[in-house]
């Protein structure tokens, strides 16, 4: 039990201190929400850039007139390598002449198809150098979708921003569009952990002595 | 409110605790992480399409069958060709490393006119109009009186390229075009004088199983170095012998069965001495001996003075090991005797290829399977004789200058090595003007300095180099040609193959710069000079040129890479057309002069008072010593006991280094002087190396390219002069005297 | 999904010492398919990086009795016991691996932090470490091969037995439907360029690989077996002392000279 005498010498040192305790738990609010803030909000604005691609491209209209998907376009070699991003020749066997009234088509004809200059696109899921990611293991080998790691891109009409990390120079689409690195879909994050994880699921190339896990020299290079 | 220390730092706990929930601490640090592995200045190689192109190298005279991988139109690595003649899927180490010489910043990148002194290294970038037209203006200028006074240097003389500079020499009026010399040229002679027939030496080495050296480099360059390395390989498959004979331990002593230490410059009375036994022990081949040879007499006559007891004396090798030897090399099957020093880049003495080939004669394994093979030249050149006008006429009677043909040396073609000597002792040079193509006479020919002072008295040199090396640095003017990936170029017979082979190099990617094929430049030359020489050149431009000489073989070389032509082993009926029509041991050539022994040993320049050593190159795979300087992967693998930091690190025996004034520790440095020249070098102590002698390797010294090359080691061409041989007057030199001083501190 | 189920490798060489002739080939093969970098001046051997590095052996002898013998030495890829190769038991950064489907020993430069602890480890010098950030001649960087990525300054690297070969023959085979890869849909630069057919490769698990047979070969040895290292690359020599070399003499020491290794 507290006497008043000690009550008061308590207020006293509080006072003595800066006039009083709600200031302190203010400022410690202020700090936690402006770190908040930062943190969750400015800071990925701060880190990266937007970039919008050379010019834009609609993915469900061309499925609808294609064969065979994703593959008709992001087809793989006779070597079994991926070709990934189509190159202007598998483009201008259509786009010769300008076809319909889209102002980006008409850039790609004049810009890209007549002058001959392959289109700079900016790949989403461009993987650092020390990669090796075999499309053909998982698409031929393990049956996978392509929507699986890329999700459905196949349906959009437009492409995205694309926003690159300043400090690493990578998309954003490698950690995730959620800065915090959650994820709700297969498709939200292409870090080495997510590879990983479906990887150790499925049991493929366990064979590490260092981890127990995937060893290293299955997917670097 | 007062905003006091407590609350700042509530303040801040209250930020870092809110930044603890934030993401931005776990994404930063991650971000820096990935940032640390991959700093923004590492280069990342594009991916691509993998494509793979076929051509043939054009870097030596071995033209072995490539296969060049691309990604996209990146030459990205250069492999070996499958199913290629000889070389069939492999590349030497210089092959391998040839894209290193395509994307070399040493690349001659444009025409170039050279503004301030020779060597200067100070040039002015000019278009190829005003470049040809330079040329041609001050070749047709020295026309006028002195047409002769034109030289052309190339590497070697058979192919398109240089047949067409000949064509212009010729119809220009100028006699004067020249080969870098090399054993190739010993050989010819060889066949020249002992069959009668002009034709290069093949050997087929994949059939014989007693392969007996005279310091040829099997397995370090000699002939086609690819097709040698899997003959040797077949060799011990099969468990041939081969038999190594030369004073150092070189790659090929030591994988040898056998080496055979003999003093240097005895090669010739070693392989004499072998022919005694084999003659005196009646192991000679009766049938070829008796029905195919002439002057069997006279050569065992002579062989008399070579008794292996003599021969022992001479050679330094026990009379026993040399009776042994000759018999065991009789006694093979399919014996089969070879000579060139190391990977025969220097002509060597005429008198010791007849001798060893002599022995190959008596063995009788002469255009048999397993033996030596007259290879007539190709023959697919067939371009009509051009029309000389009254200066031409005129022009190409007068005598050569390098005196080749001349009455003193009738047979020989070519002498470069002489030339330089000629032109210094000169009032005024007989070579006023110099196109050198696919040659690196400056750093290639003995003596250095005197080919430099020579060269200095040239008044107009031009270089088709493609890259920047020593010769065209000197150059007044430089047409470049397209690195050998950039364009197409016919590729004779390659040196050594027993049969006739056509291949075509192509084209890998087309050319990074503003450079012109030496053939197209050198129609454009004629054509500028006009009259009845633009007329000798009808074609348009070399591919037309190349395609019809070719004829009807193109499409299969475009198709396939090579030609090659069924050709089986001569034989000996009909195969000789000396003066008696048989094979001729003894050569009247030879033997006409009278006051020489007709076989004569050469002794090294040098008086043995001031010079007690012996100073003897070497050639190495790991270091390019032609016309080609080494790419920056070579020297990588060029081992420390060859090149240290700038030094270059001559080899000496231990107990020869003992016997020194001063001390010498295996790495010290110390001066080499010979009769020519002085160059700082450091010395490896080896048991490999006679005592006596010391061993230098050739294709360091460089003073062009890049910071990787020049300036690494000395020249061993700036240490050793020519020594004209007395027959072919090619340069038989195979070491110097020199001496080891201390290093002056 | 499916799950991979194909028989673990053993990935390993036979180098035929006899046939050798050192002539470098392998080395330049080796550089140019893994963009080793170069430096102005390679003379100093301890840190020239030479994933592949042929050596110069010499018998001690005086002239004539003098003999020398090459050995390349690529990285050995120990097996050690069951997977613990000395480098890969020391890496803190787990940056180097062995893994017991192939029996390579991964190294990954990413990962890795320069500690060189791996390089004190390995006793046959294998590992090299970037002490300067590699610099390619203007225009040179265009021979880079895409399939093997470039290092940075600060890492250890090492030969991989090519391993983006074996990625690139595996891709194939899932591309024509297969699992399993024939002995010469991988082989490593070295192996291919070797002029002298003195280098074999494939998998010592594989009786149907050459080199199943030719490790059991009479005058067959491993480097400095007594360690128990486990290495996976065999040589060949019908030299004796040559055979000695490779043990170091340590071991049944036997005065046929004294064996020096060139640095």
């Amino acid at each position: 039990m507290s006497t008043s005498d000690d009550l008061k010498t308590k207020k006293d040192s509080v006072e003595a201190g800066d006039g009083s305790g709600g200031f302190i738990i203010l400022f410690f609010i202020i700090g936690l929400v402006a770190s908040l803030i930062s943190g969750w909000l400015l800071f990925p604005k701060l880190l990266y850039s937007e970039k919008k691609q050379p010019i834009d491209f609609n993915h469900a209209l061309h499925m609808e007139l294609v064969d065979e998907g994703c593959e008709s376009c992001h087809f793989f070699r006779e070597d079994g390598t991926y070709a990934g991003v189509p190159k202007l020749a598998q483009c201008i066997d259509c786009h010769e002449e300008v076809q319909g009234e889209s102002p980006d088509e008409a850039t790609f004809v004049e810009e890209y198809v007549t002058k001959g200059r392959e289109v700079p696109w900016l790949i989403y899921s461009q993987q650092p150098d020390c990669v090796f990611f075999s499309h053909v293991a998982h698409v031929k080998g393990a049956g996978m979708d392509c929507a699986t790691c890329h999700g459905p891109i196949g349906e959009s009409t437009s492409l995205k921003v694309y926003e690159e990390n300043r400090i690493t120079g990578y998309s954003r689409d490698i950690w995730g569009k959620n800065i915090s690195g959650i994820k709700k879909h297969t498709w939200d994050r292409m870090k080495m952990d997510d590879c990983a994880e479906c990887h150790v699921k499925n049991g493929v190339n366990q064979s590490s002595v260092q981890t127990g896990k995937g060893a290293c020299f299955v997917c670097h290079k | 409110m007062k905003i006091d220390r407590r609350s700042f730092l509530s303040f801040v706990i209250g930020g870092a605790a809110g930044t603890a929930l934030t993401p931005l601490p776990w994404k930063l640090t991650d971000d820096l992480s990935i940032w640390t592995q991959m700093w923004p200045w590492t280069p990342v190689p594009q991916d691509g399409e993998v494509s793979y192109v076929n051509s043939v190298c054009t870097l030596c005279p071995a033209g072995c069958g490539i296969s060049v991988r691309k990604v996209d139109d990146r030459a990205v690595k250069i492999e070996g060709m499958a199913g290629y003649p000889g070389s069939n899927g492999n590349a030497c180490i210089l092959g391998m490393a040839g894209l290193q010489l395509l994307y070399s910043p040493t690349r001659v990148k444009t025409p170039l006119k050279r503004v301030g002194n020779r060597g200067e290294g100070k040039w002015k970038a000019i278009s190829w109009d005003d470049a040809i037209s330079e040329v041609a203006g001050k070749l047709g200028e020295l026309r006028k009186d002195q047409s002769s006074a034109v030289a052309g240097i190339v590497g070697s003389d058979r192919g398109t390229v240089p047949q067409l500079l000949k064509r212009l020499l010729t119809a220009y009026g100028s006699p004067n075009f020249m080969c870098s010399p090399s054993m190739d040229d010993s050989y010819a002679l060889t066949l020249k004088l002992m069959h009668g027939v002009s034709a290069s030496a093949g050997f087929d080495i994949e059939n014989a199983n007693f392969v007996l050296s005279f310091g040829s480099g099997i397995i370090e360059g000699w002939g086609s170095s690819v097709r040698m390395f899997k003959a040797n390989s077949a060799l011990k498959d099969k468990k041939g012998k081969m038999v190594q004979i030369e004073p150092r331990l070189s790659n090929t002593a030591a994988k040898a069965d056998q080496w055979v230490p003999v003093r240097p410059g005895t090669e010739t009375v070693f392989a004499l001495g072998l022919a005694y036994v084999i003659i005196q022990e009646s192991l000679y081949n009766k049938d070829f001996v008796e029905n195919y040879t002439a002057e069997f007499d006279a050569f065992r006559q002579m062989l008399d003075a070579y008794s292996p007891d003599k021969v022992a004396e001479i050679t330094g090798i026990d009379a026993e090991a040399i009776t042994t030897l000759a018999k065991a090399f009789a006694g093979a099957s399919n014996p089969l005797a070879v000579c060139g020093r190391g990977q025969g880049t220097t002509p060597g003495s005429l008198h010791e290829f007849m001798a060893v080939h002599a022995l190959n004669a008596l063995v009788g394994n002469i255009n048999k399977k397993g033996g030596v093979w007259a290879v007539p030249a190709p023959d697919y050149i067939q371009w009509p004789d051009p029309e000389l006008d009254d200066i031409a006429q005129k022009g190409i009677q007068t005598a050569r200058a390098d005196g080749a043909g001349s009455e003193k040396y009738p047979h020989t073609a070519s002498l470069l090595n002489r030339l330089p000597e000629v032109i210094n002792s000169a009032a005024q040079s007989p070579v006023q003007a110099l196109l050198v193509s696919g040659a690196n006479p400056l750093y290639a020919l003995p003596d250095s300095k005197a080919v430099k002072k020579a060269f200095d008295k040239i008044p107009f040199i031009v270089s088709f180099s493609s890259q920047m090396d020593e010769t065209a640095q000197y150059a007044d003017i430089i047409l470049p040609n397209h690195a050998y990936l950039e364009r197409y170029q016919d590729v004779p017979t390659p040196t050594g193959l027993q049969t006739p082979l056509t291949g075509l190099s192509k084209p890998v990617l087309d050319p990074l710069f503003d450079t012109k094929h030496t053939g197209d430049a050198i129609i454009m030359i004629a054509k500028a000079l006009e009259g009845n020489i633009a007329a000798a050149f009808p074609w348009d431009n070399y591919e037309v040129c190349l395609s019809e000489t070719l004829g009807d073989k193109w499409d299969a070389l475009v198709e396939n890479g090579f030609v090659a032509q069924d050709f089986q082993e001569p034989g000996w009926e009909g195969a000789f057309t000396t003066p008696s029509g048989k094979f001729e041991f003894v050569s009247k050539a030879c033997a006409a002069e009278s006051d020489k022994p007709v076989f004569s040993s050469v002794t090294p320049e040098g008086d043995e008072k001031t010079y007690p050593l012996i100073l003897i190159p070497y050639d190495s795979m790991r270091l390019s010593n032609g016309f080609i300087g080494n790419p920056p992967f070579l020297t990588k693998t060029v081992e420390d006991t060859v090149l240290k930091g700038n030094d270059i690190v001559v080899e000496i025996n231990p107990a020869t280094a003992k016997d020194r004034l001063f001390s010498l520790n295996d790495g010290a440095p110390a001066m080499l002087s010979t009769p020519r020249g002085e160059v700082r070098v450091r010395v490896h102590l080896s048991d490999g190396i006679m005592p006596g002698f010391m061993a230098m390797a050739r294709g360091l010294g460089h003073t062009a390219y890049d910071d990787y090359l020049a300036g690494k080691g000395a020249n061993f061409n700036e240490l050793i002069g020519p020594a004209e041989d007395p027959v072919s007057g090619l340069d038989s030199a195979w070491g110097i005297r020199a001496k080891l001083t201390n290093v002056p501190i | 999904m499916k799950k991979e189920h194909s028989k673990a490798k053993k990935y390993g060489m036979v180098i035929d010492l006899d046939k050798c002739t050192g002539c470098g080939a392998c080395m330049v093969a080796c550089m140019a398919e893994n963009n080793v970098p170069f430096k102005k001046d390679e003379s100093n051997k301890l840190d020239s990086i030479t994933w592949l590095r042929v050596f110069k052996l010499t018998n001690g002898k005086s002239f004539p009795d003098a003999d020398t013998c090459y050995l390349p030495r690529p990285c050995m890829h120990c097996e050690g016991e069951h997977g613990h190769a000395p480098c890969v038991s020391v890496c803190p950064a787990t940056a180097t691996d062995y893994s017991h489907e192939t029996g390579i020993v991964s190294q990954i430069y990413t990962r890795c932090f320069g500690c060189r602890y791996c390089m004190a480890a390995c006793p046959y010098h294998a590992r090299y470490f970037n002490w300067w950030d590699p610099v390619w001649p203007e225009g040179m960087e265009k021979l880079l091969n895409p399939n093997v990525s470039v290092r940075m300054r600060g890492v250890v690297e090492k030969c991989s037995f090519c391993f983006h070969r074996y990625q690139a023959a595996k891709e194939k085979a899932y591309y024509e439907g297969r699992q399993e890869l024939e002995e010469d849909e991988y082989q490593t630069a070295c192996t291919q360029a070797c002029p002298a057919g003195a280098i074999t490769f494939g998998d010592l698990n594989n009786p149907k690989h050459a080199v199943y047979e030719l490790k059991k070969d009479k005058n067959a040895f491993r480097l400095l077996e007594r360690l128990g290292t486990n290495p996976k690359v065999y040589y060949i020599s019908t030299r004796k002392w040559v055979r000695q070399a490779g043990d170091n003499y340590l071991e049944g020491y036997e005065t046929e000279g004294k064996v020096k290794k060139h640095r």
